[in-house]
């Protein structure tokens, strides 16, 4: 697996489906792939948010400790992207991740992702319409609740 | 007047200018006697060096008579010895003409004449000659070949005289160039807080490498040079004068023309020649300047003005030197034009008499002969006088920087005693330029005892520390232990007992140990004795130390441990203490183990590197660690590492650097690789060119990411074109061997080495996992290190050396000590991998106990110029470690825990209050009051004044309290405390000090600075 197939897995992420691929090799070549093992941890809720990871082969379970023991979020498989929102709001992670596979993830730096941002415009306004689309999404999944 | 008596005379001249400044002479000389016996132990047992660390003579001359006066004589007395053999060899070309060509010895009917014959001449009025030996019969042609025979012998003597003179003379030029900058260095180390304060040290230091240089080129020539070539030409003028009166007159003319005239000219060329000196040694001193505030320059943005500021200074000294120039090649040329007429005089004269028969054709032949020997010896008695008197000018520049008002008297032998005791101080007033800083201070202080001096933000209470310290002498006013002065005490005894650490240590570039013990290096070793006579011998002529070195000074006494080992233990039990044992052990995991110096942990090191892996793999971690092997292409490491399988110890085989290495590419090329390698280049240069386009320059992203820096991706993109242009020419012509010729010819041959060079340099970072390009297949791995084992050998062969290769049995000495330990490279593409490898390794550095034996490596770290290679707090740990390992009986901390920041200040100081007080005593500056009360005794600085001392705790400071030790009164504000007010405690009951030292050799007052100390 070269650098040529982390980039079409970028492509896939919606936040990144407009950018150039040029800067998508960029985002690839600056970021790290690693292996988790199966039932390793991405990172912990409440850890630092260092890094998002997009995953590139494998799985990986989103969960938060209830009183009974973990509660599954979400299952994440390839080309999900995991723990932007942390590095983009710079606030711990709200939950925890694990590998449910062995699994191969590319870990997107976020001082590096950051300086991606601010040096080409062009990515930074992918983020934003990806997190306007995310808002436009909750708004109307709220408007669903209180009418429903 | 020939010129030998001018030249001689002028000697005498410069002799009698010596003897004309006897009051000066007669100080400097009285110093050396009255220093001797202090110096002879500083600077070896030779008498002669007793001013090795004195004054220097005023004149140039007196102090080369002084220090060389044998040699001289000796040298003197061969070119005396020389003179008669050479007077020969300009009398022998007569007589081969005369006698041998001419046939005057065959005049009379002769078929044969006498040869060599020896007869003692004697005056007239004693007798008839004697006659030595009567001489062979030989006839004329005979006689010609005898003679000449004898031409060539007396010029292989004479050869061989000036050979020897020439050898003996530079050696006594070094000699004394070498006394010379010894004695200057250690004047340096005398010099006077006000003459440092106005002394630049690259200026000093160009004194001591470039002004004396020439002054150590002359005085092997100084008075052998006059001696030699004066009784030289003289003796050649002599002859001319036996020959013919009026061609001897003739040429003593010009030679007299040449001798007053010249010299005049030359006035001013010494005049610019002083110009010169002193605007490059401002430019030397401005240079340093500039480079040791380079950080200003910067953040000032003042680039422009002192480029300008430079220039400028360059411009003068260009119109100096162009000066020069033009006024050296005019007195050159009217020297050539004297030198060159006096033969057309000659041969117009001379031919003259000769016609008229007055002179014989052989005397005419004999008197040019001799006229040609005459020039060389004038024209360098000529610039022997310009030297000297250049040189003169230099040697006083030179001693304006080292007059005697600019130094402080040597160490005298004194009192040697524990400071124990009552230790006052007498109405002590410390003046500076801008004003006072201390006025009449008086107070007393039981030692040992633990003192705080509260600081007021004004610069008393720091300038009392170091009045206590004796880094400032008062300007009035004393100190006494003991109602002992202790200016009676010897200074060297006073700096062993007292340690100062100021606010900015002064670090050495050396490991962090020799900066630790450089407060130890006071001892030259005693058992160790100088194995090189010769050297030794030299050492004592030139007045330079005899003490071995490199040799271990440390005097292990004194810290109170028995060896290295102990002392290194010392010193890391401090380290640990003040906070600072963790990075020491982080020093040693990046330091280097030298298995000559540290076998034992050498030996570990391997166990430890067996017990790493095992661990590893039982742990199942084995994956996470790519170990080397010999025989396998390490996925984790670098091209390059994976070529050479070892460390470069040379920066030919650092990084880029393979690529350009001969023997590297002659592997690479034979194994077939180069080729891949630049394949591989062109494809990283290619990718790079792509994704790393539209950043900035000097973007972060590049200096962390990019195989190439920004200004280069233009030159490689050049490369890259041509390759482009090259393979779309190829295509055109097709593949004719003609036609890759011409290609080649024309400059389009696949590459240019060079380029074919940046790409090779490109993959050498490369790791396939970490960069992902997919450029390395299994086939490449196996080549690769099949190559590996090639260059091994070839390196070998070529004896070269250069790389420390990866041995599983061996510590890699040139690898940083984690390496070794580690042996391989861990998996960077496995999550958290190096998070567990460390912990793993750290379990197993404990288990093992190794710890202790890194960090005492990590002692061997390096700080780098003036410390900069730590942070500010490592560099006062250093100072204050140093200052602790001498076990001081005083030691006063004058804002040297101020970088540790508050809450580790506060540590340290609670950790020497516990250590000080019962048997040496802390002085402690405090900027403020809130560490006051964990002193026994505090001092208060207001203004001017030194207030106490007071015992914290008092509500009504002056009161005694019952049970304490030491009373303490408080003076108000400005009022004067009198030695009468003080009232010592019981801890002032210990031994009576006595002591003597001088009062000027500590240091004088320095500038006031602020200081703060413990924040706390």
């Amino acid at each position: 697996m070269t650098l040529e197939t982390e980039v079409q897995s970028l492509r896939q992420v919606p936040m990144f489906r407009e950018v150039d691929p040029a800067r998508l090799k960029l985002l690839a070549f600056t970021s790290e792939r690693v292996h988790f093992a199966d039932g390793q941890r991405f990172f912990d809720r409440g850890d630092a948010a260092d890094a998002a990871y997009l995953i590139l082969e494998g799985e990986a379970a989103v969960t938060l400790d209830g009183p009974q023991g973990p509660i599954r979020l979400a299952l994440l498989g390839a080309n999900a992207l995991v723990g932007e929102m942390g590095i983009l709001a710079d606030q711990p992670r709200s939950a925890t991740v694990t590998a449910v596979v062995p699994t191969t993830a590319l870990r997107i730096d976020r001082r590096v992702f950051l300086e991606l941002l601010s040096q080409f415009p062009q990515i930074a306004i992918a983020v934003m319409r990806e997190l306007a689309h995310r808002l436009e999404m909750t708004n109307q999944q709220l408007a669903q609740m209180r009418t429903g | 007047m020939s010129g030998g008596a001018e030249a001689a005379e002028r000697t005498g001249g410069a002799v009698q200018a010596a003897g004309g400044t006897p009051a000066v002479e007669r100080e400097t000389r009285g110093r050396a006697a009255g220093q001797e016996a202090a110096a002879g132990v500083r600077a070896g047992n030779d008498p002669e060096a007793s001013d090795a660390s004195g004054g220097l003579d005023r004149s140039l001359f007196r102090y080369i008579w002084r220090h060389s006066k044998r040699d001289q004589i000796l040298i003197c007395c061969v070119v005396l010895a020389s003179l008669p053999l050479y007077f020969a060899s300009l009398d022998l070309p007569r007589r081969i003409v005369n006698e041998a060509i001419q046939g005057h010895a065959f005049e009379k009917g002769n078929e044969t004449a006498k040869f060599l014959v020896l007869r003692l001449q004697m005056p007239d009025w004693f007798g008839h000659d004697v006659s030595l030996f009567e001489g062979f019969d030989v006839d004329r042609f005979e006689l010609l070949f005898g003679l000449s025979s004898m031409f060539l012998l007396l010029v292989l003597i004479n050869g061989a005289f000036k050979y020897w003179i020439n050898v003996a003379k530079g050696a006594l030029g070094e000699r004394m160039l070498r006394r010379l900058r010894f004695q200057l260095f250690s004047l340096i180390m005398r010099f006077s807080p006000e003459a440092l304060r106005h002394t630049k040290a690259s200026e000093v230091a160009t004194i001591i490498r470039d002004e004396v240089e020439p002054i150590g080129g002359f005085i092997g020539d100084a008075y052998i040079l006059p001696a030699f070539l004066g009784t030289q030409a003289a003796t050649a003028m002599a002859f001319i004068l036996l020959q013919n009166v009026w061609l001897g007159l003739l040429a003593a003319g010009v030679v007299g023309v040449q001798f007053v005239v010249i010299p005049r000219l030359r006035r001013e060329l010494l005049r610019l020649g002083r110009q010169r000196q002193l605007a490059s040694r401002r430019l030397a001193g401005r240079v340093g300047e500039v480079v040791d505030g380079i950080a200003a320059v910067h953040s000032n943005g003042a680039e422009a003005w002192e480029r300008a500021e430079i220039g400028h200074r360059l411009g003068g000294l260009f119109d100096l030197r162009l000066r020069i120039y033009r006024r050296k090649f005019m007195v050159k040329f009217l020297n050539n034009l004297l030198a060159q007429m006096t033969p057309f005089l000659f041969y117009c004269i001379g031919g003259y008499f000769a016609l008229k028969g007055q002179l014989s054709i052989g005397q005419l032949v004999a008197v040019i002969a001799a006229y040609r020997d005459l020039p060389p010896p004038l024209k360098e008695l000529i610039d022997w006088d310009q030297q000297r008197l250049d040189v003169q000018v230099k040697y006083e520049q030179v001693l304006q920087q080292f007059l005697p008002e600019r130094l402080i008297g040597l160490d005298a032998p004194g009192r040697d005693e524990t400071l124990c005791g009552r230790l006052a101080a007498e109405g002590v007033g410390v003046q500076e330029p801008h004003g006072p800083v201390l006025t009449n201070v008086s107070l007393s202080l039981p030692l040992p005892a633990l003192v705080g001096i509260v600081s007021d933000g004004g610069p008393a209470a720091s300038t009392f520390a170091r009045v206590l310290a004796r880094r400032v002498v008062p300007t009035s006013g004393r100190l006494t232990l003991n109602d002992h002065d202790l200016a009676e005490w010897s200074g060297a005894a006073l700096t062993r007992r007292i340690a100062y650490a100021g606010v900015d240590p002064i670090l050495f570039p050396g490991s962090l140990r020799d900066n630790i013990v450089y407060g130890l290096n006071r001892r030259p070793p005693e058992d160790a004795a100088v194995t090189d006579a010769k050297a030794l011998a030299e050492a004592r002529r030139t007045g330079n130390p005899v003490e071995p070195f490199p040799a271990d000074w440390t005097d292990y006494a004194q810290a109170g441990v028995a060896d290295a080992s102990a002392l290194d233990a010392l010193i890391l039990d401090w380290l640990t203490r003040i906070g600072m044992g963790e990075e020491v052990y982080r020093f040693g995991l990046l330091g280097q183990v030298d298995p000559e110096r540290h076998p034992d942990l050498a030996a570990r090191l391997i166990e430890a590197r067996i017990a790493f892996r095992e661990r590893l793999a039982a742990e199942g971690h084995a994956h996470l660690v790519e170990p080397f092997d010999p025989a396998r292409y390490n996925r984790q490491a670098t091209v390059a590492e994976n070529l050479l399988f070892g460390v470069p110890t040379t920066t030919a085989l650092t990084g880029r650097a393979l690529a350009e290495h001969p023997v590297v590419r002659v592997v690479l090329d034979r194994t077939g690789l180069a080729d891949d390698l630049v394949t591989m280049g062109e494809r990283i240069a290619a990718t790079m060119l792509e994704i790393f386009r539209g950043l900035p320059s000097g973007h972060p992203l590049f200096e962390q990411f990019s195989f190439l820096s920004a200004d280069e991706l233009p030159e490689y993109e050049a490369i890259l074109a041509r390759r482009t242009a090259t393979e779309a020419s190829a295509e055109r012509h097709g593949g004719s061997a003609l036609n890759r010729i011409r290609r080649r010819w024309i400059g389009l041959g696949r590459y240019g080495s060079a380029d074919a060079t940046r790409l090779i340099a490109l993959p050498l970072a490369y790791i396939e996992p970490r960069h992902r390009l997919g450029l390395i297949d299994d086939a490449f791995r196996e080549r690769l290190v099949e190559a590996r084992a090639e260059l091994r050998t070839t390196l070998d062969e070529a004896g070269m050396g250069g790389v420390d290769f990866y041995d599983p049995d061996q510590v890699c000495a040139a690898a940083p000590l984690r390496d070794n330990l580690l042996f391989g490279r861990i998996n960077q593409s496995v999550a958290d991998a190096v998070e567990t490898v460390t912990a793993t390794g750290t379990a197993l550095v404990q288990e093992m106990q190794l710890a202790p034996a890194i960090t005492r490596v990590g002692l061997d770290h390096q700080v780098g110029p003036e410390g900069r290679f730590l942070s500010s707090v490592q560099r006062a740990v250093v100072s204050l470690v140093r200052a602790l390992v001498r076990r001081p009986d005083l030691l006063v901390l004058d804002g040297a825990l101020s970088p540790l920041g508050e809450a580790r200040a506060r540590t340290v100081l609670g950790l020497l209050l516990e250590r000080f007080g019962r048997e040496n005593s802390l002085v402690v500056v405090l900027p403020n009051d809130r560490a006051a009360d964990r002193f026994a005794l505090v001092l208060r600085a207001a203004g001017t004044q030194i207030q106490g001392p007071e015992t914290p705790g008092q509500e009504t400071p002056g009161q005694e309290t019952p049970g304490q030790e030491t009373r303490g009164q408080e003076i108000p504000a400005g009022s004067v405390a009198s030695p009468e007010d003080m009232t010592t405690g019981a801890g002032a009951a210990a031994p009576a000090a006595a002591v003597s030292a001088r009062a000027e050799d500590e240091t004088g007052p320095e500038p006031a600075r602020v200081e703060q100390d413990v924040k706390a």
